[in-house]
């Protein structure tokens, strides 16, 4: 059942995906590995930035939520610092994750959070304190990062 | 949902399906149109299927779930949904399962598995034989004999199938051989479409059959042929003739065009000079050719193109008076249609004016009734004041009688507050009665 489905909702955002998000499986043969490539949302101090968001879903999907990561190193409160790149999204926590929410909902959200950060549920804790006290100085690192890592 | 064992159950999610359906209509859960819906007491449906996984996949107690959709508590109560709904969702349009087998049959989801079960015979059943395991189509199926057999080809000593055999041996072998019609040639299916193209005894036409030469000789004589022929030598003057044609008859279809638009510039032309000539006054209709000549060329005796202009009077009457026709016919149309237009203004009019009257009319009903029934209140309330001061007047004037009008003057001075019933009913009395009684017969 899981593939069926993860077949119709690829297909769907493959013919008509969201703004500044295109999705391609990572490996032709594995429904449940995506490659999704974000573009920074204006405004922010991702723009102009293409990152590289990975995309697991497990076997169970939809009844277990898919693992969001980043693949481009990104300069924000809610993702890892390290290669991983963990995301911490507040639908994708087990207990918090309904079945019915759909993967495209997943990364508009991710999207969203790049315009708008969420320092109190962060992860990586001092860069939601410097979100917090010195923006400018966020602004300024997170650009930088956009222009060292996220631009090809 | 084990399948029964002597028909299978067809898996409606994994369906083709042909026709586009409602969002509404799609589990949240596995995005198909429903499949056996249940309804929570939230009024969320799902699958029964999905719904039981989610059940099973739910990290709680079984009695804590939660709706998928808003995490209402279900309490355990699993409702049924209205009938129409289940119809909808199998009347969506499907594909046949066995469609990759070669079934084009397209139905609406509740009758696939009927289909399947009296109708496809493209559906795969199990070889007859217990030890091959392998599926053949329900038309192929032979009683008794399993088809999967391998069987090595008598040509190219493959082995295939016994069900694929007849279709390989007659269209797919690679030995497979052939004969070319024109020269006799054997050779194999799959090196024919090279043997045409290279084929000595085929038959070709002369390279000026486009120019009527007639000649189909086969390649070897082709070449003779075509250095006597004298069409194929004309060849090149013909083509330029053609080309030429081509143009020439390009450039004749251009200047017809324009040839036309001219003839309408000119004619346009003449029907204005001839409204202006028309426009002077007293024209004689029945020597129409002196006077135009008069008109058109005032004081210039022009005897020489007299000749020109012999028919030309002929032509602007009759010219003239189709177009004073048609000129009147128009205009009466339009005045028709203007009186029309005025009928139509005169009853909506009428119209709106008899309502505004009736309208007016229950108004001032209305008014009048309100009037006399405040004229009726005021009486009423005037009455007893009325009475009551008559009585006291008449009192009073049996008083007076006897005191003498010694009061007159403090009378007129106070005269002005209502409250008549006041304490001292020595004042007022003769005003309110010549007053009372003239309210009473103004309302």
């Amino acid at each position: 059942m899981s593939q069926k489905r993860i077949a119709k909702e690829l297909a769907e955002l493959v013919e008509s995906p969201p703004e500044g998000i295109k999705v391609e499986l990572a490996d032709e043969s594995d429904l449940y590995l995506w490659n999704v490539y974000m573009e920074g949302p204006e405004g922010s101090p991702f723009q102009n930035g293409k990152f590289l968001v990975k995309l697991k879903l497990p076997t169970e999907y939809p009844f277990k939520p898919p693992a969001v990561s980043f693949g481009t190193k990104i300069y924000h409160p809610n993702v890892t610092n390290d290669d991983k790149g963990s995301m911490c999204l507040g639908m994708l926590r087990p207990d918090e994750w309904k079945p019915s929410s759909k993967i495209a909902a997943v990364l508009q959200f991710a999207r969203q959070l790049l315009v708008e950060p969420m320092p109190d549920d962060a992860v990586e804790g001092r860069i939601a304190e410097q979100y917090k006290n010195d923006r400018a100085r966020y602004d300024e690192l997170a650009k930088e990062w956009t222009r060292k890592y996220a631009t090809a | 949902m084990d399948p029964p064992s002597d028909h299978e159950v067809v898996d409606l999610r994994s369906l083709d399906y042909v026709s586009r359906y409602d969002d509404h209509l799609m589990c949240p859960i596995c995005h198909c149109p429903f499949i056996r819906p249940i309804r929570l007491q939230c009024d969320h449906v799902f699958c029964q299927k999905c719904l039981n996984t989610a059940i099973t996949s739910f990290a709680g107690l079984r009695d804590d779930f939660t709706c998928p959709s808003c995490r209402t508590p279900t309490k355990g109560v699993y409702l049924n949904v209205p009938r129409l709904l289940i119809n909808m969702c199998d009347d969506i349009r499907v594909k046949c399962p066995f469609a990759a087998e070669g079934c084009e049959e397209v139905m609406p989801r509740g009758h696939v598995q009927s289909h399947i079960d009296k109708y496809c015979s493209y559906q795969l059943v199990d070889c007859p034989n217990d030890q091959c395991g392998k599926k053949t189509r329900k038309m192929d199926l032979h009683p008794e004999k399993c088809m999967h057999a391998l069987h090595p080809c008598q040509h190219c000593g493959e082995d295939i199938m016994q069900k694929d055999y007849e279709e390989h041996v007659q269209e797919s072998c690679p030995r497979l051989e052939t004969t070319c019609p024109d020269c006799q040639t054997t050779v194999l299916q799959t090196e024919f479409q090279e043997h045409v193209e290279v084929c000595p005894e085929m038959n070709h036409p002369c390279a000026a059959s486009r120019f009527g030469c007639p000649v189909k000789v086969t390649r070897a004589e082709l070449a003779a042929h075509e250095q006597e022929c004298p069409l194929v030598m004309m060849g090149p003057y013909l083509d330029a003739q053609n080309s030429r044609l081509g143009s020439l008859e390009a450039t004749v279809r251009h200047l017809q065009q324009r040839n036309e638009i001219y003839e309408d510039g000119l004619s346009n032309i003449r029907s204005t000079l001839f409204e202006s000539s028309r426009g002077v006054p007293e024209r004689n209709p029945n020597s129409p050719q002196d006077s135009l000549n008069q008109d058109r060329l005032p004081g210039a005796p022009e005897q020489p193109a007299n000749d020109q202009w012999i028919d030309l009077p002929n032509v602007y009457t009759t010219n003239a008076n189709t177009y004073l026709l048609s000129l009147h016919e128009s205009l009466r149309e339009e005045v028709g249609q203007l009186s029309h237009a005025i009928t139509d203004l005169d009853a909506r009019a009428s119209m709106a004016i008899m309502n505004e009257c009736l309208r007016i009319k229950e108004d001032m009903a209305h008014t009048n009734a309100a009037v006399s029934s405040i004229r009726m209140q005021v009486q009423w309330l005037m009455n007893p004041r009325l009475h009551q001061a008559q009585r006291m007047a008449g009192a009073r004037n049996n008083n007076n009688n006897g005191n003498g009008n010694a009061n007159d003057g403090d009378d007129t001075a106070t005269a002005g507050p209502s409250n008549a019933a006041g304490p001292s009913p020595g004042l007022l009395r003769p005003r309110r009665l010549s007053d009372g009684g003239r309210e009473g017969t103004k309302l």
